[in-house]
């Protein structure tokens, strides 16, 4: 178990190192650089000089990256060439909108695909199922800029229960929190219940064949027993897995929710930071991402091994 | 909109209408705060190194204060200073401060803070431009600061009503800091989070008595036109700022909320809507290619499908009514056979045909705008494919000259001297470098006039001289003229009053244009 | 590492085996998703309806340059936002051009960028899980490292640079697209190979001395591909969707080209929603039908396909 714990660390080491290393690369790919959002019309060749010096940007990228990794490691990212805001305190901003968003669309999404998958699996193919299946397809073929405002116009325009958009921290009471979270968190949700209730479906359904069900049937036991009990845990293997993967991208692509409800999540400030050449910001929270992303996927897959009797034996 | 005012004395319902948006003679009542809704963020608070566009010069408004503003009449009239005098032949002019007016930090304002806020304008790439015209200024007395000028420079207030014309305390200037406001205005800042928040308290050391009224003002940056409508409707937000012509039609004549609109009420000019031609690259240098291009444009048809019936044409530098405006400056209007004509005449020096792209920032609103206005170009003749530019590369473009058309918004000014530096042939580079001047037009005729209206004090001959520019540019053609942008305010009936700001010598101010407001005089409903 | 861990229900049928001999267990074998059924049958009319359906959107799509329809782009000022007619059968843009035309115009993007980049990732991540999944070891480590890298680094941070590097086009896209697919597909088939490696049947073939391809062919495949079919179905949805969502940012088809994210995007913005709601409805109507066809056949097959395997 700890062999298991330790190799998964160093694979978390190794791929930050290479993504940091991509990112650095990348985003030196950009054409042009900060000196046109931060001097605007007064780009002359001078000023670019001069700027540039200020920035450290004149030296050699090799120079460069090792500067910034150095001053990662110290947990120093660096600050944004344009507000002067560090990217730690941008991050400080971000990360809690994007855990909490993450979080509550994920919840969402599994209260509705699970009990939809446990009942559609029971009678495939039947009325129940096709419906479901159905709905769950016409919520994915609306994007989340589409969905965002019509959600918008019927939960806080119309009814006036909800905010159109900003994020409220959990310093500012949490059921403002929580409001604020619902909209974007439910347009999030949308792709996600597609996902899950498929594999979830899939994987019951096949369960659902096994011996170990028509043995348990035999013994006189009752269906939502055996769903509950017997079949969801072992179906449970691909939604986990997908799952980790579905959240951990969610960081960065929940960027379009993140501009619909005015929600400077990561998506959004990396976005942002991107188009006006702030590399390091860009650096840092894509870095920050990344990280998040594997941590995410290697609590998954911990779960896995518990979930799974066979691990503990080993 | 219609309701009497006998009704405003009834209840302090939120619901109840407010004869006339923005401005109320009830009492005000201390206290409260209002949430804004902005359509940018910011990147700093020092204005010789940050960009101001309307919401940096907006937040400057509550943290800082100007040094003079516009008033209802158009001139620019002392605010922060007390008075600013310019010899017989407009060359000094000498600024005296109001005496005992603190900085948030306690520090006193004085004319040594003064000339060092000049001091680093000069200094900085970013502003050095727009105080060229300015040679030398020194304090000559504790609250006296005397600037000399080059030349007669005849709209010296107005330009310290811009982005120049705002103090910042010594502190402040010192740290170079541009996160942490220090300056005379009504409120002080509390916290500002990039994209997230700027949230300001009340000032209880403001030099004018009595203001401000509100407890506090959070401004929320929200950069879709449509979110930040939905917000206002929802109640999210209790103030927005907008340009998008359908946020703002759709609000007007709404009784649960007052709306300003700027069209039809500032003064000196609104920014214009327009695209710019590149004199100096291919295929637009060519006179005749713009001139198709200007004839080909059906303005009318542009304003009816993307206007919402809240902007017009404008075929002019100058809005109707302006003195600077000439009765018929001889801009061409729609005219496609002429324009197909033209097209006809000018492809055979340009390789057979009339090939160019015509490009805009990521803009809903604009992208759908070019694809129209490329249609009308083909349907002439030329050769049009439409593209995105991301709005560093765009500004990067302009200034550098790698662009043939692009969509364009600009000139809004107090006073059409502060254009200056964007129409002169002194500022239009050579090839291949950078130029302010962005069309890169080069006319001897209109750099006179411009020098003209730069110099002359006398109204008249000052008013002859801009409308010689707008012929020229008229004939020039490097701004195929649109519209006037509209900017709006547009308020829940809980916010009173905050387009009535008076100055300190009792007449009004010019409020509410170009997307910029004070919000000293803003008070809320209980 | 978990996912090579056998399932619960295969732990029962080695159980099984124990008792009952190879043979039988190879009887007991689970594959197919559905009950197995009786005989073969016919593939039914509701398949035959989606394929025609299907073949009707691809037959549009591909002959779009040569049918009577209306130019995608010509705009027509004097029925701008108009509701379905005679003349217009699902109405007009806010640019007065026909929408007829320009989903079906718009649909030739969107179908490549859906099905070739989610094709490429099935092909290419596909055969890359397999040999993964069986093989294991450096192979597996190799592989599994890449596409992690892949996965974790921000895929907004690199299209948005790639595009403004490379320039946009559809074969750009479709690049980017299969890139971003491949991994995903990796891991799907990868994960699902680990759960057939391990049985029974597998390990009897081995036994008899099949070669690797041949286990990999008839053994394997058969099994991994309705997984991987099922992924890849919404896999095709969310690309055209996602497409969408590059659209928003500026990064997708050139306008005015039309494609049906694009389209969707122009639905929503200048206040069309409200508006003329039927340019971003029809889009949006017209991926959920090939999202639900795509569903209906590939259900109908794989039931059709499992009948075989049940047999002995």
């Amino acid at each position: 178990m700890a062999r298991y714990v330790v190799t998964r660390l160093v694979q978390l080491l190794i791929i930050s190192f290479i993504i940091s290393v991509l990112t650095f690369l990348l985003v030196h790919l950009l054409p042009g650089d900060p000196s046109v959002a931060i001097l605007g019309p007064n780009d002359t060749p001078q000023a670019r000089k001069e700027l540039f010096a200020q920035l450290g940007l004149n030296k050699g990228l090799l120079q460069q990256y090792a500067t910034w990794i150095s001053n990662v490691f110290r947990g120093n990212l660096g600050q944004s060439f344009l507000t002067h805001q560090t990217v730690t305190n941008a991050l400080s901003v971000a990360f809690p909108i994007d855990l909490e968003l993450i979080v509550v669309s994920q919840v969402i999404a599994l209260l509705l695909a699970i009990p939809l998958a446990l009942a559609s699996a029971l009678r495939p193919n039947r009325l129940f199922d096709r419906s479901a299946t159905t709905s769950t397809f016409a919520l994915l073929s609306v994007p989340p800029f589409v969905a965002g405002p019509i959600l918008v116009l019927i939960f806080a325009v119309g009814l006036k229960a909800l905010p159109a958009t900003g994020f409220v921290r959990l310093s500012g009471g949490l059921g403002p929190n929580l409001k604020s979270a619902l909209l974007p968190s439910i347009v999030l949700a949308i792709g996600s219940i597609v996902v899950y209730y498929r594999l979830l479906r899939a994987d019951l359904i096949s369960t659902l064949q096994e011996d170990f069900v028509t043995m348990a049937r035999s013994k006189g036991l009752s269906t939502p027993y055996i769903l509950l009990r017997h079949a969801l845990r072992p179906s449970s293997f691909s939604l986990l897995a997908s799952a980790g993967l579905a959240i951990g991208s969610l960081f960065t692509g929940a960027f379009v929710v993140e501009a619909i409800f005015a929600m400077p999540g990561i998506g959004y400030q990396l976005v942002q930071a991107i188009y006006s050449n702030d590399y390091l910001m860009v650096q840092g929270m894509a870095l920050v991402a990344a990280i998040a992303f594997v941590v995410v996927n290697f609590v998954a897959d911990l779960a896995l091994t518990f979930l799974d009797p066979r691990v503990r034996r080993a | 909109m219609g309701a009497p005012a006998i009704l405003e004395g009834c209840g302090t319902s939120t619901g109840a209408t407010v004869a006339t948006p923005g401005v109320s003679s009830l009492k005000p009542r201390s206290g409260g705060t209002v949430t804004i809704g902005v359509n940018s963020e910011i990147n700093g608070f020092l204005p010789s190194t940050s960009h101001w566009d309307n919401t940096g010069l907006t937040y400057a408004n509550t943290v800082f204060d100007s040094l003079t503003q516009v008033a209802a009449d158009g001139t620019a009239k002392p605010y922060l200073a007390q008075a600013v005098t310019p010899n017989p032949d407009k060359t000094v002019w000498t600024i005296t401060l109001r005496p005992n007016v603190m900085f948030h930090d306690g520090s006193p304002l004085n004319a040594d803070v003064i000339v060092a806020n000049f001091e680093a304008l000069r200094a900085s790439p970013l502003t050095a431009q727009a105080v060229t015209p300015i040679s030398g200024v020194a304090a000559t007395g504790p609250l006296e600061v005397t600037v000399t000028c080059k030349e007669p420079l005849v709209a010296f207030p107005h330009y310290l009503a811009t982005q120049v014309g705002y103090p910042v305390a010594l502190a402040q200037l010192e740290k170079n800091d541009t996160q942490h406001p220090i300056g005379t205005g009504p409120f002080s800042i509390v916290s500002w989070e990039p994209n997230d928040h700027f949230t300001v308290q009340r000032n209880p050391h403001y030099w004018r008595n009595n203001l401000p009224y509100l407890d506090s003002i959070t401004f929320k940056p929200i950069a879709s036109d449509n979110s930040r409508e939905a917000s206002l409707r929802s109640g999210t937000i209790d103030l927005m700022l907008t340009r998008d012509p359908h946020a703002i039609q759709g609000l007007r004549n709404n009784p649960g909320f007052q709306q300003i609109a700027d069209l039809h009420r500032s003064v000196g000019q609104t920014d214009s809507d327009f695209i710019i031609l590149n004199c100096a690259a291919e295929p637009t240098n060519d006179i005749t290619v713009r001139q198709a291009m200007a004839y080909a444009l059906n303005v009318d048809e542009l304003v009816r499908l993307f206007g919402a019936g809240v902007t017009t044409p404008n075929l002019s530098l100058f809005p109707p009514g302006s003195p600077y405006r000439p009765s018929d400056n001889g801009y061409p209007t729609y005219d496609l056979n002429k324009a197909k004509q033209l097209v006809a005449q000018a492809a055979p020096n340009h390789g057979g045909a009339i090939k160019l792209t015509l490009a805009t920032i990521t803009d809903p609103r604009l992208l759908t705008q070019i694809q129209a206005v490329s249609n009308m170009w083909e349907l002439a003749g030329m050769q049009v494919s439409v593209n995105t530019v991301l709005q560093v590369e765009f500004i990067d473009n302009l200034v550098t000259g790698a662009f043939q058309a692009y969509t364009d918004e600009m000139f809004g000014a107090s006073d059409p001297d502060l254009n200056y530096v964007w129409l002169s042939s002194t500022t239009a580079g050579g090839p291949g470098s950078i130029a302010l001047n962005f069309a890169r037009n080069k006319d001897d005729v209109l750099e006179a006039a411009l020098q003209e209206g730069r110099t002359q004090s006398d109204p008249a001959a000052r008013a002859a001289a801009y409308q010689t520019v707008d012929k020229q540019l008229a004939k020039d053609l490097p701004y195929l003229w649109v519209s006037r942008a509209t900017w709006s305010l547009t308020g829940s009936n809980a916010v009173m009053n905050f387009d009535n700001l008076t100055l300190p010598d009792g007449s009004r101010a010019q409020g509410f244009a170009g997307g910029i407001f004070t919000p000293t005089p803003m008070w809320r409903r209980a | 590492m978990p996912e090579r861990v056998p399932t619960v229900s295969q732990l029962t049928a080695e159980l099984a085996a124990a008792d009952l001999g190879a043979e039988g267990a190879l009887a007991l074998a689970p594959q197919s998703a559905t009950r197995p059924r009786p005989a073969r049958r016919a593939l039914g009319v509701l398949f035959w309806v989606s394929a025609a359906w299907l073949g009707l959107m691809v037959l549009l799509a591909v002959l779009a340059p040569v049918l009577p329809l209306k130019a995608p782009n010509f705009q027509d000022y004097s029925v701008v936002n108009r509701g379905p007619s005679i003349h217009h059968l699902l109405g007009t843009d806010d640019l007065g051009r026909d929408l007829v035309s320009r989903i079906i115009f718009g649909s030739r993007p969107s179908l490549i960028i859906g099905f070739a980049s989610i094709s490429i990732g099935l092909v290419v991540g596909g055969v890359m899980g397999l040999l993964a999944g069986f093989r294991g070891g450096v192979v597996d480590g190799a592989f599994n490292a890449v596409s992690f890298v892949i996965l974790a680094f921000p895929a907004l941070l690199a299209i948005i640079v790639i595009e403004e590097f490379w320039g946009r086009s559809l074969l750009k896209l479709v690049i980017l697209f299969a890139f971003v697919a491949t991994p995903q597909l990796f891991r799907v088939m990868r994960a699902t190979t680990l759960s057939f490696a391990n049985r029974e049947f597998v390990v009897a073939a081995r036994a008899l001395g099949a070669t690797t391809r041949r286990i990999l062919l008839r053994e394997l495949l058969p099994n991994v591909i309705p997984a991987a079919l099922s992924f890849a179905l919404i896999g095709v949805a969310l690309a055209i969707v996602l497409e969408g969502s590059l659209a928003y940012l500026g990064l997708s088809i050139k306008l005015p080209t039309p494609s049906l994210g694009n389209i969707i995007n122009e639905g929503v913005n200048n206040n069309n929603l409200s508006t003329n709601p039927y340019i971003a409805l029809w889009p949006s109507v017209y991926i959920f039908l090939l999202l639900t066809t795509l569903n209906l056949m590939s259900d109908r097959l794989r039931s059709w396909f499992d009948v075989r395997e049940g047999r002995l």
